[in-house]
């Protein structure tokens, strides 16, 4: 497989397990999945559930006990020069504190071995440029976030792993980060691969989710379907409503939400209640289905055990 | 390489504590010598007499290049090279720059970057000691004796410096592996302590217990570093080796020999610190 038709990245059956014997503890276990180029990819989990442990990983930092993670179609294990191609913010942008926010990207910079000429436009492009010389230990969290952003897009990598990126940032840092990161994928091209806690920004930026529960990942497709394949519920406009919610009663639960009716059917089950109402005789003006938002479905799915799923 | 070098010396120039233990030596000098003209010139009685040969006046001239091997001049060293090694676990910003370089190269920077500043301050350190001795003589009336020459005295500094050097790798050594291995600067700078005072203790104790196992004392002194790194010093300066008075007879290790054995536990540890560091897992 040539490097062009590979995914950017690639983890293959990958785990994580720390002591030894009795004392093990799994904290990924045989984590699977590909991002494309051009795909902002979400990885969801709520917290202890791998996350930042797979994230580690894949950027070279920890070491999985087994499985392979590849970044343009090379292993990283025997080539961690690929890394070059990455750019990342881990742990909300730990800098060094004594330094200000522009020395500790020269810092960056020279470690990289490039990428100063750049500095300048990406504080402007943080909206650091006024604070950029100051030290960083008096930075808020958002600050150093934006600092962090900053250093990931220092090189101009062709993959940005950004974990937890929007941590600190208060409404207008919020949009600005989603913009930004759209951005990325869709004007430059960048794939992006994103960890957060905040799921209305994750439903609203990213193309593809996994979702990671206890060491293993549990769903992964693209927000659309996840959100249409866990839709629980169809909101029926018809009359006489009381005749409506009479006939599907018996078989689903009804709620009255307005002049319209909540009915807890699934999407595969709405023939059936068509049929239902049609064969009472009951007028019928409109029916969809309810999409839980991305938190619903989280919410659902952590709750499973993994392996439920 | 040349670019991680600098941006280790961007860090390492701009964090005070880390400059700190450099410039310790050549302000604190400047200020200890400064007080000794005051006193001086306060009350000519307590003034240093001086020496009465030229010989004499080099040789305290460049006195200050005992220190790195002393036990002082290794605390600092130590307490400098667990703060360039293991900062960045207090900081937490391994997980910056770990992906963006290989890491043999960043300990390698690192190695560089505390050699070369150490080496800075030392030097600077011996002038201002050099300095300051001869100010004191001119300002408080002391004879400085006849037949100084500059080429003797650079010399002497030279064969200080090279003396220093043993002490200064393998405390540098020691502090580097234990920072690495404990992820901790107070750990480090322990560990590094704990050990280089064990190593001169052993070196001065040692043949005081020869008869309670004699074969693995001695083994143990002429195999650690103690004796040899005090006998390479010696040997540079004075030309002499270290006459170790066991009772089962007196130990001289050849020049060649220690400079081998102190170059083996120099390489043992760096290489382990090396080892170490890419088999961590940063989390």
């Amino acid at each position: 497989m040539s490097e062009f038709d590979a995914p950017v990245l690639e983890l293959a059956d990958i785990s994580k397990t720390y002591g030894r014997r009795a004392g093990a503890v799994n904290a990924v276990r045989g984590v699977s999945l590909s991002v494309g180029a051009g795909e902002v990819y979400g990885f969801l989990g709520p917290n202890g559930a791998g996350k930042s442990t797979t994230i580690r990983m894949l950027l070279g930092l920890i070491a999985p006990s087994a499985g392979i993670v590849r970044l343009f179609g090379r292993d990283l294990h025997t080539d961690p020069s690929v890394l070059r191609r990455v750019g990342s913010l881990v742990d909300g942008g730990n800098f060094y504190p004594f330094l200000s926010g522009r020395r500790n990207l020269e810092v960056l910079a020279k470690t990289h071995g490039g990428g100063s000429g750049r500095i300048d436009a990406l504080l402007d492009q943080v909206g650091l440029v006024g604070d950029a010389g100051r030290k960083v230990k008096g930075y808020s969290t958002g600050m150093r976030q934006r600092l962090g952003v900053a250093g990931a897009l220092l090189t101009d990598p062709d993959i940005v792993i950004l974990d937890e990126p929007v941590n600190g940032l208060d409404a207008a840092g919020i949009q600005e980060m989603r913009s930004l990161i759209r951005s990325l994928a869709a004007d430059r091209g960048k794939t992006v691969f994103l960890s957060s806690h905040l799921l209305n920004e994750v439903q609203q930026v990213c193309d593809r989710v996994a979702i990671i529960h206890k060491g293993e990942v549990v769903r992964e497709s693209t927000v659309a379907d996840l959100l249409r394949q866990d839709a629980r519920s169809l909101r029926i406009e018809a009359a006489p409503l009381a005749a409506a919610e009479a006939a599907l009663a018996g078989r689903w639960a009804v709620e009255r939400s307005g002049e319209a009716l909540l009915v807890a059917a699934a999407r595969a089950e709405t023939p059936e209640v068509v049929k239902r109402l049609v064969g009472a005789g009951i007028d019928l003006f409109g029916l969809a289905p309810v999409h839980s938002s991305l938190e619903d479905v989280f919410l659902a799915i952590t709750a499973e055990e993994p392996g439920d799923a | 390489m040349l670019d991680a070098i600098s941006a280790e010396a961007i860090k390492f120039t701009r964090h005070r504590a880390t400059w700190g233990l450099v410039w310790i030596w050549p302000i604190g000098l400047a200020a200890i010598g400064l007080v000794a003209i005051a006193v001086g010139l306060l009350n000519p009685a307590v003034a240093d007499s001086g020496q009465a040969n030229a010989a004499g006046w080099i040789a305290d001239a460049v006195a200050f290049w005992r220190v790195p091997g002393q036990g002082l001049g290794r605390c600092v060293i130590g307490a400098f090279v667990a703060m360039v090694f293991a900062g960045e676990y207090g900081w937490n910003t391994w997980k910056l720059i770990v992906p963006h370089r290989a890491r043999s190269t960043l300990i390698a920077a690192k190695y560089v970057v505390a050699l070369a500043l150490l080496g800075c301050g030392f030097v600077l350190g011996a002038m201002v000691f050099n300095l300051a001795g001869w100010a004191e003589d001119v300002l408080t009336g002391d004879p400085i004796p006849p037949g100084i020459e500059l080429g003797a005295l650079a010399a002497a500094h030279g064969r200080g410096a090279l003396a220093a050097i043993a002490p200064l790798l393998l405390t540098t050594a020691y502090v580097s592996f234990a920072a690495i291995l404990t992820r901790s600067t107070v750990a480090a700078l322990m560990i590094g302590f704990f050990v280089t005072t064990g190593e001169q203790l052993f070196r001065l104790f040692a043949p005081l217990f020869e008869p309670y196992a004699p074969g693995l004392i001695r083994a143990l002194y002429q195999a650690l570093p103690g004796y040899h790194v005090v006998n390479i010093g010696g040997w540079i300066t004075t030309g002499e080796l270290l006459q170790a008075p066991f009772a089962s007879g007196v130990y001289s290790a050849p020049f060649a020999v220690s400079l081998a054995i102190v170059a083996f536990w120099v390489v043992l540890l760096v290489g382990l610190t090396f080892w170490r560091f890419r088999r961590q897992d940063i989390n």
